[in-house]
């Protein structure tokens, strides 16, 4: 079973400041794999711990995916590998030049059986790459899958969806889309992370992968902080029962 | 997408599809809904107001609601809509994906907001920023949530045209072999009118069954910030007031041991009134609330549950 799990370097949210202007500021802002992502490549240790076979992971962005520290950081969570698609053109890229680059690499990989995505990346969660992957690869495509159990040449698995589970047989090559539920992420171990290191790397440019046309499809005319709406701001020190009957008050008029 | 006049409507949900209906009324001069169903359905659909609906056909054994893509995909190539709006529920995600990519673009996802001028806007980085985009596709595609142009009375008077179309079959690669309920409660935070909002000020689990006495007394949801849902796992994702597509406007939010941080702020940014309780004198919930008390919760909230049982 060759298990290829897709994977975005994001900026941590915590660290994001907001301008005056209302625009944001992501310099101080840590770089990490995406919170989404990492059940993804935990789920893919899971499969071939029980089916067998390797899991590849597999990024396409800009230079950023070259820092060391943030490749050793997917390596040791288990992945055998690693792909990259390098280009700084990507950095703004739609879901579907995201999409469209991932199913090259992923063609040039070769001989995937599974492809797994997290269910959404952690800075813009369109929650639309996998599903597109899927159809631009022609293979089996599925969402919200919470649990994966391999079975011949199909897997079994459970979708969550708002309020029912569906238990589905999906035939391979597929791509599914993980919850976070699926299985909760390996904090590395040292030892994990210095054979990280030694692990196989391979980077591609769009040309190699024959991409070289990849026009956009959705521009992004700004991002801005939302205003916030004026607040009375009366605040009362304290919990003495006097206070909190002061709250209660409050409170009481706004139920009525 | 520059002007809308034809703006088309899928989704698996019905309340979801009553509000897009409405909301596709206000954007474009011809609403279509693409539907799963019988005429009764269809008649629904165009008192919400559809000016045409196309029946599909109906849900079996066989058929999931995924497997009628084709079916959409044959009519949208031969109609070209300017929009088509999916629900945005996994299913509608995952169709709108599916359709997107073989249309060659990408999808508007989770749109809170469409302009004149057809841009739209959505939220980024877990709420912390609303981005504008637009679609350079002749037809675009976009998720939209419930909440978003909120339920409209239906109009029993309207008219519409109704059209069976033939079902598209395709070998499908997914194969459904079960289906039962989800286990747990199901919270529809996006309608509620009063939300209790609880945070990392709560140090057990145990302790948010003050919360709910509270949220069971005015008649409130649940609500929570990020860490209680996706560190802790106190509380299912559904509850988590941040991320997701949804829109929230109730007219009452108590945040109960929130600190405020921006990415949880912008979800109940656009509540009426803000309530908020907290022993940190310097957190940012303060600057946002409306009312609000510098204290311990494990105090305040006893009290608090006291004067609404007994009304004084």
């Amino acid at each position: 079973m060759n298990v290829i799990t897709c994977y975005k370097i994001v900026p941590d949210d915590q660290d994001i400041i907001v301008r005056d202007d209302r625009t944001l500021g992501l310099e101080k802002a840590e770089l990490e794999i995406g919170q989404y992502d990492l059940p993804a490549i935990e789920a893919g240790m899971q499969v071939v711990a029980d089916a067998g076979g390797k899991v590849s992971a597999l990024s396409v962005g800009p230079k950023l995916l070259e820092n060391s520290k943030l490749k050793k950081g997917v390596l040791s969570r288990g992945p055998a590998d690693l792909y990259l698609v390098v280009d700084d053109s990507l950095a703004e890229a739609d879901t579907h030049q995201t999409a469209r680059t991932l199913a090259a690499a992923i063609q040039k990989i070769g001989d995937a059986d599974l492809v797994l995505c997290g269910e959404g990346s952690s800075d813009l969660y369109a929650q639309q790459v996998g599903p597109q992957l899927g159809e631009l690869l022609g293979m089996a495509n599925i969402n919200a899958v919470s649990k994966i159990t391999v079975e011949g040449d199909k897997v079994i698995v459970e979708r969550t969806l708002e309020d029912e589970v569906e238990v589905l047989e999906v035939s391979l090559p597929a791509v599914i889309s993980v919850t976070t539920d699926i299985v909760q992420p390996r904090i590395p171990s040292m030892k994990e992370v210095l054979s990280a290191g030694k692990k196989p790397v391979t980077q591609w440019s769009l040309a190699d992968i024959g991409l070289a046309d990849n026009p956009q499809t959705m521009e992004t005319i700004n991002t801005l902080a939302p205003e916030l709406a004026e607040r009375k701001q009366i605040i009362i020190e304290g919990d003495s029962e006097e206070a909190v009957n002061e709250l209660w008050e409050n409170l009481r008029q706004e139920l009525q | 997408m520059s002007a809308i006049k034809n703006v088309w409507v899928f989704s698996d949900k019905q309340d979801i599809l009553a509000e897009l209906c409405a909301g596709a009324r206000q954007l474009g001069e011809k609403v279509t809904v693409l539907l799963i169903g019988n005429q009764s359905a269809a008649d629904e659909a165009i008192k919400a107001g559809a000016d045409h609906v196309y029946l599909m056909g109906e849900l079996d054994d066989s058929r999931m609601v995924e497997d009628f893509l084709p079916t959409i995909e044959k009519l949208v190539a031969e109609h070209n809509p300017d929009l088509v709006m999916f629900g945005n529920t996994k299913r509608g995600k995952l169709m709108a994906g599916k359709l997107a990519a073989k249309r060659g673009t990408s999808v508007l996802a989770d749109v809170i907001e469409f302009s004149e001028d057809g841009t739209c806007k959505r939220r980024v980085y877990g709420g912390a920023a609303i981005s504008t985009i637009k679609s350079n596709a002749e037809v675009a595609i976009a998720t939209v949530g419930g909440g978003v142009f909120g339920p409209q009375a239906l109009d029993e008077s309207r008219q519409g045209t109704t059209e069976n179309v033939d079902f598209v079959a395709t070998e499908s690669k997914v194969k459904c072999v079960e289906r039962r309920a989800k286990a747990g409660a199901t919270v529809n935070l996006s309608a509620a009118k009063r939300v209790v909002a609880v945070g990392r000020g709560f140090a057990d689990k145990e302790d948010l069954k003050m919360a709910e006495e509270l949220a069971e007394l005015i008649g409130a949801e649940i609500g929570c910030t990020r860490p209680l849902s996706e560190g802790l796992d106190w509380l299912p994702r559904e509850y988590y007031i941040g991320v997701s597509g949804v829109m929230f406007k109730p007219d009452l939010y108590i945040a109960l041991g929130i600190s405020g941080q921006i990415q949880h702020m912008v979800g109940c940014n656009q509540s009426q009134t803000i309530i908020a309780v907290n022993k940190d004198k310097a957190a940012p919930i303060f600057k946002q609330a409306d009312y609000g008390i510098v204290g311990d919760l494990y105090k305040v909230l006893p009290m608090l549950i006291e004067k609404l049982k007994s009304g004084k």
